[in-house]
């Protein structure tokens, strides 16, 4: 199937082969929780909720240097296109909880809340690729929200190898196609990588190549994400003026 | 309370986007203006001659000053720092708030209060029912249930954090201690700022508003300070009827003009203005001047009005300023 | 859901029979509904309704399927609950799953009808393609994304607005009928707006003391002694009935407190097909 038209250089959705898909980020969308928020990259939408730093309620984990951090990822039943009916940990979910909860404690500044617990609760409500990347820009959006200390803004993005080109933010076609996916989480000002996950096989160099386009599709989230935050505090310190 | 906007139609959402449009415009009365907001991993300026004092929502990184919050830069002589807004409390020494038993242990009982960890309330720090100074013995700690149960809301003051990171309150004045008759509203804790004054007894109403700096806040029928507060349940233990129960209710009087202060308090929060009492009082007031039912102080015509006599409110005092 | 203390249950129970809710609400008024549809654009119908701070989002998706061969002439529907844990941190892990297996068991039954498929709520009839070998399966899925009391009701609203919403495919038949599995076209233009006149609302009736209160708060539920949530469709037959809580309830009781619900219903309905028409409108 032809992935990428070899005259126009257009994908099947109608991006160029480093385009992002249209993305948008909301916060406070969960009315009871410390933080939320709701990101969309092109289909994939997913809401996130914190709960934290509150007491932790199972008093054998709680650690006394630092906050415990967890993290749940739920798929919503409607969410993929065929409709099927989760079982609450089953392994994806489990793996994927690990990678969210160990990318944003990269960041987290656990250190100034000790003796107390952060909870992520991850909500899918569609599927259309790249969710693992879409989960980690909305839990960086909730925990802002819910101002716990950070390191660094951090967020994640997709590339793949179709038809010989590096392609940015793969969307469920493209993923499915069999070709590789990489998918990369850095801190955006510190220009670190937290998270690199790969399947399939890629040569070394194009590999450097398409690690680096995900890289640079991190960095425009990570703008944009920037861009709602500030947004948003301006318009609460107004609103709660002097 | 963030979800709490009601659905607009479009000329209300054009006049609710004017009136937060001319908000954000007006030159704000504190030191610090929304130019001076912060995201995550923002630089801070800073003189580095200066031996600037980093604080809270700060981090050195390679040298440079990072926020590690989304808020306002606030900076006191040498100190820098990032005030946050839409976070948990931060507690200080002297805070009156308002908590919640969830648990009673050994000679303490532990509240929560919005903040990382739960409060603790020592049995010590706490009058006991015969007002009498004296050594707490065994028998008073098998008897704590009588003083507070779980669930029970407290109004008590910040004492101080302990060596080993609790958070400690006492509530040793006639003033703190069990509040009932009433409801307890959570709005976000920045909306309320630290003032003299934090019991207000609204003479007109009848009511008692106790605005919790932990964004608690307390709405209830009038008690007077010092007055038995273990009345109620004891009451409330013998009658078992509804009949003899319904004795007890709050007067409808009080009871409307309770609901309207509350009604007051969600609408400012979900707007984010900072609850101040003459707020509160100037909400319900335009409410009972302009014959609003109490149930439509949530709706969409009074929320947008709310808004637009708030933007009067500070463009009239920017100009008493000027 | 936090705990209350004895002197706020006190006061909420006064509220209630004085007929002034905490929030200033009668006893039988409803918080504001917002409703949204189109939320989900994967789904063939889909809708999310908010109830002052309950958030619920209900998707329809159909799929082809065979009809079960006691019922050949209908096709079939599930209807499954999902709590989610954004919703309180409480239903994190399995702690939800009691809660979403109650609120699916109850919109089966007021929406599904009994066992033999009659008196169902949807017409289970519109959803045959071919006797006894192809027909719709459509799968309704409901997620809590936020929660202050009354589910229920919310959740009913919104699998209402997200069935008018649905549109379900035009499928043109192929081959004989006397294949096994006749081939069927499944068009990708035209689509069937399915009727939802008849499909009923629910309306939860909390009984607080000697009084019924109508669209309760997570904390006014923390009171009640019994509920009813009665199903009722727009010509005013019921549809479903289920009681929960332990107070026994006396029979006048029950009786009095479906016809208030009856009453109810007929302005919760007017009320959604407002909403309905204004989404639709804005849709287009």
């Amino acid at each position: 199937m032809e992935y990428v038209n070899p005259l126009t250089g257009f994908r099947i959705d109608g991006r160029r082969p480093n385009e992002l898909r249209q993305i948008k980020g909301e916060l406070g969308v969960v009315a009871n929780a410390d933080g939320s928020a709701l990101f969309e990259m092109g289909n994939t939408r997913v809401i996130v909720a914190v709960y934290g730093p509150r007491e932790v309620q199972n008093k054998s984990q709680q650690n006394n240097n630092q906050a415990l951090v967890r993290c749940e990822y739920s798929m919503a039943n409607f969410s993929t296109g065929d409709r099927t009916r989760r079982q609450k940990g089953d392994r994806r979910s489990t793996e994927i909880s690990l990678v969210i909860r160990q990318t944003m404690e990269a960041s987290i500044l656990t250190h100034l809340m000790p003796r107390s617990q952060i909870d992520i609760f991850v909500q899918v409500l569609q599927a259309d690729g790249g969710t693992r990347s879409a989960c980690i820009n909305a839990a960086t959006l909730a925990l802002a929200d819910a101002g716990i200390p950070m390191r660094d803004i951090v967020t994640s993005c997709t590339a793949g190898y179709l038809c010989s080109t590096p392609l940015l933010d793969l969307n469920y076609v493209e993923d499915s196609a069999g070709g590789p996916d990489v998918t990369v989480g850095i801190l955006s000002k510190m220009d670190k990588v937290t998270l690199l996950q790969m399947d399939a096989k890629l040569p070394m160099d194009i590999f450097e190549n398409v690690m680096q386009l995900a890289i640079e599709g991190c960095k425009a989230i990570a703008n944009y994400i920037r861009e709602v935050l500030l947004e948003n505090t301006k318009q609460l310190e107004s609103r709660r003026g002097g | 309370m963030r979800d709490l906007q009601p659905s607009l139609n479009q000329t209300q959402r054009v006049r609710l986007q004017s009136a937060l449009r001319q908000l954000h415009s007006l030159p704000s009365s504190s030191s610090s203006s929304p130019l001076s907001s912060v995201a995550v991993a923002d630089p801070i300026q800073v003189n580095h001659d200066d031996n600037i004092l980093k604080g809270h929502g700060t981090l050195d990184c390679d040298g440079e000053v990072v926020a590690t919050l989304c808020g306002v830069v606030e900076r006191v002589n040498k100190l820098v720092y990032v005030r946050a807004l839409r976070a948990r409390y931060k507690p200080e020494v002297g805070d009156i708030i308002v908590g919640r038993v969830i648990e009673i242990a050994p000679k303490r009982w532990r509240l929560e209060i919005n903040f990382s960890q739960v409060a603790v309330l020592m049995l010590s720090s706490m009058n006991l029912p015969d007002g009498i100074q004296r050594r707490r013995t065994a028998v008073d700690e098998l008897n704590m249930r009588s003083i507070f149960e779980e669930n029970d809301v407290i109004c008590a003051e910040v004492r101080g954090f302990q060596h080993d990171g609790s958070l400690h309150l006492q509530a040793r004045s006639q003033k703190y201690g069990k509040l009932e008759r009433g409801q307890l509203l959570t709005v976000p804790a920045y909306l309320v700022k630290r003032r003299k004054q934090h019991f207000h007894h609204l003479e007109q109403y009848g009511v008692d508003l106790i605005i919790g700096c932990n964004g608690f806040i307390w709405v209830g029928e009038h008690v007077e300070a010092g007055e038995n507060v273990g009345m109620l349940v004891e009451d409330q233990k013998k009658t078992s009827t509804a009949e003899e129960e319904s004795w007890s209710f709050t007067p409808l009087e009080t009871r409307k003009h309770i609901c309207r202060i509350a009604n007051a308090v969600r609408l400012l929060s979900a707007l984010g203005f900072t609850l101040t009492v003459e707020a509160i009082v100037d909400t319900a007031e335009a409410s009972l001047a302009s014959n609003i039912e109490i149930n439509d102080m949530l709706g969409a015509e009074f929320f947008v009005q709310t808004a637009e006599r708030e933007v009067q409110r500070r463009a009239s005092m920017v100009r008493k300023k000027g | 859901m936090v705990g209350l203390s004895e002197g706020e249950k006190h006061f909420i129970r006064g509220g209630i029979a004085q007929d002034l809710r905490s929030d200033g609400r009668k006893r039988l008024q409803f918080r504001s509904i917002s409703v949204e549809t189109g939320v989900i654009p994967q789904a063939n119908g889909s809708a999310r309704v908010r109830l002052g701070a309950t958030d619920v989002i209900a998707s329809i998706k159909a799929e082809l399927g065979k009809p079960s061969i006691l019922r050949p002439d209908k096709g079939k529907v599930s209807i499954f609950v999902d709590c989610s844990p954004t919703a309180a941190p409480m239903f994190e892990g399995r702690g939800g799953e009691e809660l979403s297996n109650d609120l699916s068991v109850a919109l089966q039954r007021c929406l599904l009808g009994g066992t033999s498929g009659a008196g169902a709520g949807i017409d289970l009839s519109s959803l045959i393609i071919v006797d006894g070998k192809v027909c719709w399966d459509l799968y309704i899925d409901g997620l809590v994304i936020s929660s202050d009391g009354n589910l229920l009701d919310a959740l009913a609203a919104a699998i209402k607005v997200a069935l008018s919403n649905t549109g379900i495919p035009k499928v043109s038949v192929l081959g004989a009928s006397s294949d096994e599995q006749p081939d069927v076209d499944v068009s990708d233009e035209e689509f069937l707006q399915f009727d939802t006149s008849g499909v009923p609302v629910i309306v939860t009736l909390t009984k607080v003391g000697r009084h019924y209160i109508v669209d309760a708060t997570s904390e006014e539920e923390s009171q009640m002694s019994s509920a009813i949530s009665v199903s009722v469709n727009r010509r005013g037959q019921i549809c479903g009935l289920t009681k929960r809580g332990g107070a026994g309830l006396d029979p006048s009781v029950v009786l009095d407190m479906i016809s208030v619900a009856n009453s109810v219903s007929q302005q919760l309905i007017t009320v959604l097909d407002s909403e309905i028409a204004a989404a639709e409108a804005s849709e287009e």
